[in-house]
């Protein structure tokens, strides 16, 4: 971290920093200037910028501290000093006072806000919104709409601002602004026109008809900056996408706006049109062309920033159109030798998708040398180009297979080698011509591996593929090679090579026993066992014969069963009489669940963060219940809960239930431990009676054989349900066993036992059970993705409650719904408030919730919720949820 | 959004550090990255001439400016091309409180102004004013002169 030190511990006599020797402390002793009766202006801005440079540097204050130099600070608005007056604003912001302490200053913000001198105003606007709450802006609203149409460009923009940032925290007061953006919208400043433009595509986006309209009086009228024309062609763009679908008549609206752009004498409105353009829909080369002509001549701009917006542009279009790219092949390989990286690795990887046949030899060439420079996660994507390339023009392989084999020699980290060793295992298989070379250069990659899982893949690989080629036996020395040099698992994976060569080469055979005869003697104990298991296999230790069926499918045999589940299967095997079988594993492979679905036509929101994965324990409760067969037929889990504890903390038995819903069962898992050291509990069961939950029928018991002291078991029950309906009950939990009494001493159970009982807690399903917490990147996106046609939007009152937080909660917790956005918390002594909610509802339906609230004098509180889903019913589901 | 600005010394050292909307967690991390960066890719880099790179799904623009170096980094709108507006409008607004291309010594005297100037250009991961006459006069609390 030396090099992230703060500038003051640089010593430099000549050049000392003005901050040299800062320090918090006295830095906040200082900053009791700001207390002074006579208040010394420049000394106070000093100690100002001192705190921004603390602030600046990544410094944090507690609580205690900054609340101290907040109040501090406010005593400067009796100064008259314009400058420290602009210090003063800043340093409130950045101090983001909490919200009981800004009252100190919104009087004197309100005062600065309808001040004559403007940007006072401006500036009050700025810091009062930063630091304002739902109650404070209802109170400052009436202002904020005058600002964002004042004369005044300045107020005007902060207004706006202010907006935009404010629509997430308080959309309800800021969409009621919409007149007064709209009003700015046609402001003839440059920047107003700007922020308007932003808040009102904000405010209005989803209403389709409002956007499309914005649109079409923008594209005629005059959009006065480059900044605000970027805006309008992608909103244009929207507008495209959501029609194109109604017009099929061949003239794209819009087209000719976009083309025009082009030529605009803005770079950036030129190449936000290019990239409009070539995502379009169903583009044709017709409409592409003039797009891709100005990206191309951008190829050679003296700007690196240009060159890499155009190639970046160009990379994606070669993905979907790679002959409309072709023409920039001469640009995009003078680029190769670009001193910016990224620009040099994303024209090589679009010269890889849109070269021809003739030209692979040259650009490989270019390639070999570039190589050498670059970091492993650009190499990786070259890879990975290559790759494609050879599977396009399988007659390339010779060189594009050399090539890998050469940077399979060079340096590099482990995810790299095994990009080469994928690609060039997936061209032994599907070019037949390029097995031979592929499989020697694989052969000189394991002599001098250092991975030892790619050294077992190889041989493995060597071991199917090996034996088929015409000279088999010339892979023998690379392989025994790994019996002598290597560590214990690549010589078990090498002697296992050599039995395959064995069984499918009799002409071998009697060589490969002598080499598997030394293995014998290897000092791990995993090589010997391979070692004599297949000398008898193969008839090693007598006569030579020809090698039967059986032994084959031994040895090529795949398993047929998913490791992960066999490995479940043996942790969960109680050692009894009974042998373990086989056959009970279960054969079927959990995929992966909830995959974020996008619907097709519309553009993924993408850049932010991936929705949220299923948990690990969820994975953990899916492989264990797969494991069990009675289970192993209700398809897919859906959801588990977290464990409820059915007994009070420190009894004599412990027990927690999970349940686990599936969509047309619910199986509880019982969690239980014994903790009593006398007692050794035989034929757990829970017996459950379901008479307060009719829509769920008892299917199936799965007891606990064994329950010693401290070990925790499991005993599971399950039930059937009907599909797609939201079955809800209660039920009620006996614990069964047989007690048997153990002496401590030795810790032997006697024989006989007596049977028992042990009354648990209820347990419920509720509706949330059938709800997962899976969140969204982008609410308004994921929301407007969805779209209105299954929408319902219905008013429940709530009845007094204790606060509206009590409220809000009450209702997340109903629905068992992800909060976004950080709305489920509610500001204090606010009245109304917005929550974002999302989830995916059994059947793996995505559902997306806004619900607004209101609190009036006696603490009634009234809700209005709208829920979008992607299914009809299920939208239903989920206000009849909260309307019972 | 505008989610970086970062000024650091020609060794790397931080002078000004501005995040927008990046987990605190993340900040580290992102300031070794550009860090790095500039060591590799600055030097013998003209004042103001544009360095871009990309990094996930982010968009890094940064440059020279006499002995400081400036990176901005910005993700959706915010572009490579957006950047290289709002660098351009850091870079002038800097130019102009030092009067020319600033030692770090100077960069440091002027800090306050400086900080005032970023506060007019991006205000919470937003571009707000992007003219350097207008940012100079709003620095010092004086109305824009076009208007």
């Amino acid at each position: 971290m030396a090099q992230f030190v703060k500038k003051d511990d640089d010593r430099d006599e000549e050049e000392y920093s003005p901050f040299l020797g800062i320090e918090k402390g006295s830095v906040l002793q200082e900053a009791r200037v700001f207390n002074d009766p006579q208040l010394d202006s420049r000394r106070c801005s000093q100690v100002i910028t001192k705190l921004l440079y603390l602030l600046n540097q990544g410094e944090t204050f507690t609580k205690v501290e900054a609340t101290e130099v907040f109040f501090a600070v406010t005593k400067l608005f009796q100064s008259k000093d314009i400058g420290l007056r602009r210090m003063v604003y800043l340093i409130i912001k950045e101090l983001s006072p909490s919200s009981d302490e800004v009252i100190i200053v919104t009087s004197s913000l309100m005062k600065d806000m309808n001040s004559k001198t403007d940007v006072y105003r401006a500036n009050a606007i700025r810091v009062l919104c930063r630091i304002t709450d739902g109650t404070l802006l209802t109170q400052i609203e009436r202002y904020l709409k005058q600002a964002i149409v004042d004369k005044n460009p300045v107020v005007a923009s902060a207004a706006l601002v202010s907006g935009i940032h404010l629509l997430q925290t308080n959309p309800e007061i800021v969409k009621r602004w919409s007149n007064e953006v709209q009003e700015a919208v046609q402001s003839r400043a440059a920047l107003v026109q700007f922020h308007a433009l932003a808040l009102l595509h904000q405010i209005r986006q989803n209403d389709r008809l409002a956007v499309s309209k914005l649109v079409t009086s923008l594209t005629r009228g005059t959009v006065r900056s480059p900044l605000a024309q970027c805006l309008l062609i992608r909103y244009t763009s929207q507008v495209i996408r959501e029609s194109s679908m109604n017009n099929q008549s061949g003239d794209r609206p819009f087209y000719d706006y976009l083309e025009g752009c082009l030529r605009h004498k803005a770079e950036m409105v030129i190449f936000e049109a290019a990239r409009a353009i070539t995502e379009l829909n169903g583009v044709t080369s017709r409409e592409l062309t003039p797009a891709i002509t100005v990206l191309q001549l951008f190829l050679s701009s003296s700007k690196p920033v240009l060159r890499f917006a155009a190639v970046r542009t160009l990379n994606k279009v070669a993905m979907t159109h790679p002959m409309a790219v072709t023409n920039c092949n001469i640009d995009m390989e003078s680029l190769i030798s670009d001193q910016n990286r990224s620009i040099a690795t994303l024209a090589i990887t679009t010269l890889l998708k849109t070269g021809n046949e003739s030209g692979v030899d040259r650009l490989m060439k270019q390639i070999t040398n570039f190589m050498s420079d670059i970091a492993d996660e650009f190499k990786i994507v070259v890879v990975d180009a290559i790759r494609s390339l050879c599977l396009k023009f399988p007659l390339k392989y010779r060189s594009l297979m050399n090539f890998l084999s050469n940077i399979l020699r060079e340096e590099g980290g482990f995810e790299y080698k095994k990009a080469i060793v994928d690609s060039i295992v997936i061209l032994i298989r599907d070019i037949p011509d390029a097995k031979e070379s592929g499989l020697l250069h694989l052969c000189e990659f394991i002599e001098d591996c250092e991975f030892t899982y790619l050294s077992t893949q190889i041989l493995h690989f060597l071991g199917v593929e090996g034996p088929k080629t015409s000279d088999p036996s010339k892979y023998i020395r690379y392989i025994y090679n790994r019996v002598i040099l290597e560590n214990a698992t690549v010589r078990a994976s090498a002697v296992s090579t050599l039995a395959k060569f064995g069984a499918m080469v009799d002409s071998l055979k009697p060589r490969i026993f002598i080499l598997l005869r030394r293995c014998l003697y290897d000092n791990d104990d995993e090589v010997r066992d391979r070692a004599t298991l297949y000398l008898n296999t193969l008839g090693g230790d007598g006569s030579v014969v020809e090698t039967d069926k059986d032994v084959k499918d031994f040895l090529f045999g795949s398993l047929d069963i998913p490791l992960v589940n066999l490995e479940t299967s043996l942790k969960n095997y109680e050692p009894t009489e009974e042998q373990f079988d086989i056959s009970s594993v279960p054969k079927e492979v959990k995929s992966q669940p909830l995959a974020e679905k996008k619907s097709a036509g519309k553009k993924p929101t993408a850049l932010g963060a991936p929705p949220a994965a299923p948990t690990s324990t969820v994975d953990a409760y899916e492989k264990l219940l797969s494991s069990i067969p009675e289970f192993s037929t209700f398809g897919q889990l859906f959801k588990s809960s977290a464990p409820v504890e059915l007994t009070e903390a420190e009894t004599e038995y412990a027990v927690n239930v999970v349940k686990h819903i599936f969509d047309k069962h619910v199986v509880f898992q019982y969690n239980c431990t014994n903790t009593i050291p006398e007692q050794l509990l035989e034929n757990v069961i829970v017996v459950v009676d379901a008479s307060e939950a009719e829509e769920f029928a008892e299917v199936a018991t799965k007891p606990l054989k064994a329950l010693p002291y401290d070990t925790p078991g499991q005993t599971f029950v399950a039930f059937e349900k009907q599909e797609g309906v939201l079955a809800v009950g209660r039920f009620s939990n006996e614990l069964k066993f047989i007690v048997k009494e153990v002496d401590p001493s030795t810790g032997e159970a006697e024989e006989d036992g007596v049977e028992d009982e042990y009354q648990l807690e209820d347990s419920e399903i509720v509706a949330a059970d059938y709800m997962l917490k899976v969140g969204v990147s982008n609410f308004r996106n994921a929301w407007e993705s969805l779209g209105p046609d299954f929408e319902r939007i219905d008013e429940y009152g709530l009845g007094p409650r204790e606060s509206l937080s009590e409220a809000v909660n009450a209702v997340i917790n109903l629905l068992g719904m992800q909060p976004c956005e950080g709305t489920e918390v509610v500001a204090a002594n606010s009245r109304s408030h917005s929550c974002l909610l999302s989830g995916v509802y059994i059947g793996n339906v995505k559902v997306l919730v806004r619900l607004s609230f209101g609190v009036d004098s006696s603490k009634e509180v009234a809700m209005k919720l709208a829920v979008r889903s992607e299914d009809e019913s299920v939208s239903d589901a989920i206000h009849e949820i909260v309307a019972n | 959004m505008l989610l970086a600005v970062l000024i650091t010394n020609s060794e790397g050292n931080i002078l000004v550090e501005r995040f927008n909307g990046v987990p605190g967690e993340e900040r580290l991390h992102w300031r070794s990255f550009l860090v790095k960066l500039g060591a590799d890719n600055l030097k013998g880099v003209k004042n103001e001439e544009l360095c871009v790179a990309s990094h996930k799904s982010v968009y890094i623009v940064y440059t020279v400016l006499g002995h400081v170096s400036i990176y901005l980094v910005g993700k959706d709108e915010y572009d490579e091309l957006a950047l290289s507006e709002a660098i351009f409008v850091v870079t002038s607004a800097i130019k102009d409180v030092c009067g020319k291309p600033p030692t770090e010594r100077l960069f440091l005297d002027k800090y306050g102004r400086i900080c005032l100037c970023l506060d007019e250009i991006v205000w919470k991961g937003l571009l707000e004013n992007t003219d350097k006459d207008r940012i100079k006069r709003l620095v010092r609390l004086k109305p824009p002169t076009e208007f």
